[in-house]
């Protein structure tokens, strides 16, 4: 729950990469996606992650970020088991293993610094059917809520005498359902209680309807735009004719 | 029974919950927790089970040291019914919603059927015990939360907004309960915006403001305080502002609204 909180919920800020045009931070997160998987080395993997890094210092998240890093170190070492466990070579599990780091991070950095209006109006942009629009954003929305939904149920069930840490494996699943029953129940009531009031408020009314905010490039976020594409060029080919001799 | 000294809570993200709180509930009190929203109220009876722990400070229950113990054994002696009875319904039916506790505190079977039967007939919900919890109205659901809690007999009852989504006949039979509980000797601490609901039970009220306690005493001394408990955003109860009122006419013989009541109340002066 903290890995989720920490990684992917957005929290308002006033750095200068939070002012940028969503589409633009959409595009260096994408390109940085791109970069993990297109990586051929652990060492090529480093230096997009220390980018990944600076990226977000500059926008002042570096802190939910490093959480972020750490908490997924912990499913980064079952991969790394796994991996060495089946291919027997260290190299390559280094490598799945510190790209799902890299990708976690890379998406995180997009969802910490973009609010769910802005990532409304980035779908939007893609011409995306306006009811998927508005359910994707509302589910991104509504995770703060279920997880503060979640924490009060399991508040609940313990003062009725539950232990969720207590038992093997098969009991610890077990004492979950008192915690997941109501947690369904209530986002399927929410749910259709918010279909109800966007119904009596409008929604759907006219096809095409108007927005408070329009968003426009401006000329940092054209800069930014290029420079991000440069230097995805440029790493991209570094890593196929300049590096790849380096150490796996 | 109940013993907070010097507590102090910050949560998470820095904002300050609770700031020196320093009480004690003794064995068989009824104490009503007041104050606006956010003040702290549900933080502060989220101590006493030990659902979280005092940042500074302690919280003593029965003498132990709530850091030192589990949450699922305090709240044997602690029965906690919460604001949202949508966050704790869970079973197939109303009867099994009952003895979940009671299965989890290893009660014998034949005594879950029985403080079941009981616990439902005090509430009026015998007719719902094959339903599935998630059917029942607001106010019945908040009833069956009650009636889950006191199934277990804990010593201290702690009911957070209890009167929301009840009616007037539901609230007096609400009332009716927290005084049988009373003077069954439990402790009975409420959490309540509903003033009208509290006064007749005649608690002791703790008032809190800003994750501090303004004031702590008998509500009749209490709630004649108007300008304290409008700085904590309490409105005083009607009969109290009647009280005032008398005092407030032209050669009345009353210095203030607490010489009224009992003048009233006596039937003399």
């Amino acid at each position: 729950m903290m890995w989720l909180s920490s990684g992917f919920i957005f929290r308002k800020g006033t750095s200068w990469y939070h002012r940028l045009d969503p589409r633009v931070k959409l595009l260096i997160s994408a390109l940085m996606f791109v970069t993990a998987l297109i990586v051929r080395s652990v060492f090529q993997l480093v230096i997009v992650l220390a980018f990944m890094v600076v990226v977000a210092a500059v926008a002042s998240v570096l802190k939910r970020v490093a959480r972020t890093m750490v908490l997924t170190a912990t499913f980064s070492a079952f991969i790394f088991i796994i991996n060495l466990v089946f291919t027997r070579n260290l190299g390559t599990s280094a490598l799945y293993a510190s790209r799902f780091v890299a990708i976690v991070v890379s998406t995180s950095l997009f969802f910490i610094t973009t609010s769910p209006d802005e990532l409304e109006q980035v779908m939007k942009t893609f011409r995306l059917p306006r009811d998927v629009v508005f359910a994707f954003v509302t589910a991104v929305r509504f995770i703060p809520v279920m997880m503060l939904d979640a924490l009060q149920i399991m508040d609940a069930q313990k003062s009725r005498g539950l232990e969720l840490e207590k038992g093997n494996l098969l009991r610890r699943v077990r004492n979950m359902i008192p915690i997941l029953i109501p947690l369904v129940v209530n986002a399927v009531v929410r749910s259709g209680e918010l279909a109800e009031a966007m119904e009596s408020r409008a929604y759907g009314a006219v096809p095409r309807p108007t927005s408070l905010v329009e968003y426009r490039f401006r000329i940092t976020d054209k800069l930014v735009t290029v420079a991000t594409v440069l230097t995805f060029v440029f790493a991209t080919y570094s890593f196929y004719f300049l590096l790849p001799t380096l150490p796996p | 029974m109940i013993e907070f000294r010097d507590v102090g809570y910050v949560h998470e993200n820095g904002v300050k919950a609770l700031d020196g709180i320093t009480m004690k509930i003794d064995a068989g009190e009824t104490v009503a927790i007041v104050g606006e929203n956010g003040a702290g109220k549900t933080t502060l009876i989220k101590h006493v089970t030990g659902l979280l722990k005092p940042t500074s400070g302690t919280v003593l229950v029965d003498g132990v040291d709530t850091r030192e113990t589990s949450t699922a054994a305090l709240s044997r002696k602690i029965g906690v019914a919460f604001q949202n009875p949508d966050h704790q319904l869970f079973s197939e039916s109303v009867k099994e919603e009952m003895a979940f506790a009671l299965r989890n505190f290893g009660f014998v079977p034949d005594l879950v059927e029985q403080r079941v039967t009981w616990g439902l007939q005090l509430f009026g919900l015998d007719e719902y015990r094959e339903s599935s919890p998630l059917v029942l109205s607001g106010g019945e659901k908040k009833r069956l939360t009650l009636a889950c809690i006191l199934a277990w007999d804990p010593a201290v009852v702690m009911l957070d907004e209890p009167t929301v989504g009840q009616d007037a006949i539901q609230k007096e039979k609400l009332g009716g309960t927290i005084k049988m509980l009373g003077s069954a000797g439990k402790t009975v601490v409420v959490v309540s915006h509903d003033i009208e609901f509290l006064w007749p039970l005649q608690p002791r009220v703790v008032v809190m403001k800003s994750g501090r306690i303004v004031a702590d005493g008998p509500a009749p001394e209490l709630m004649t305080k108007k300008e304290m408990l409008e700085s904590a955003r309490v409105a005083e109860p009607q009969l109290v502002s009647f009280y005032q009122a008398l005092t407030h006419r032209p050669g009345s013989p009353f210095v203030d609204a607490l010489e009224a009541r009992q003048w009233i109340e006596g039937g003399r002066k």
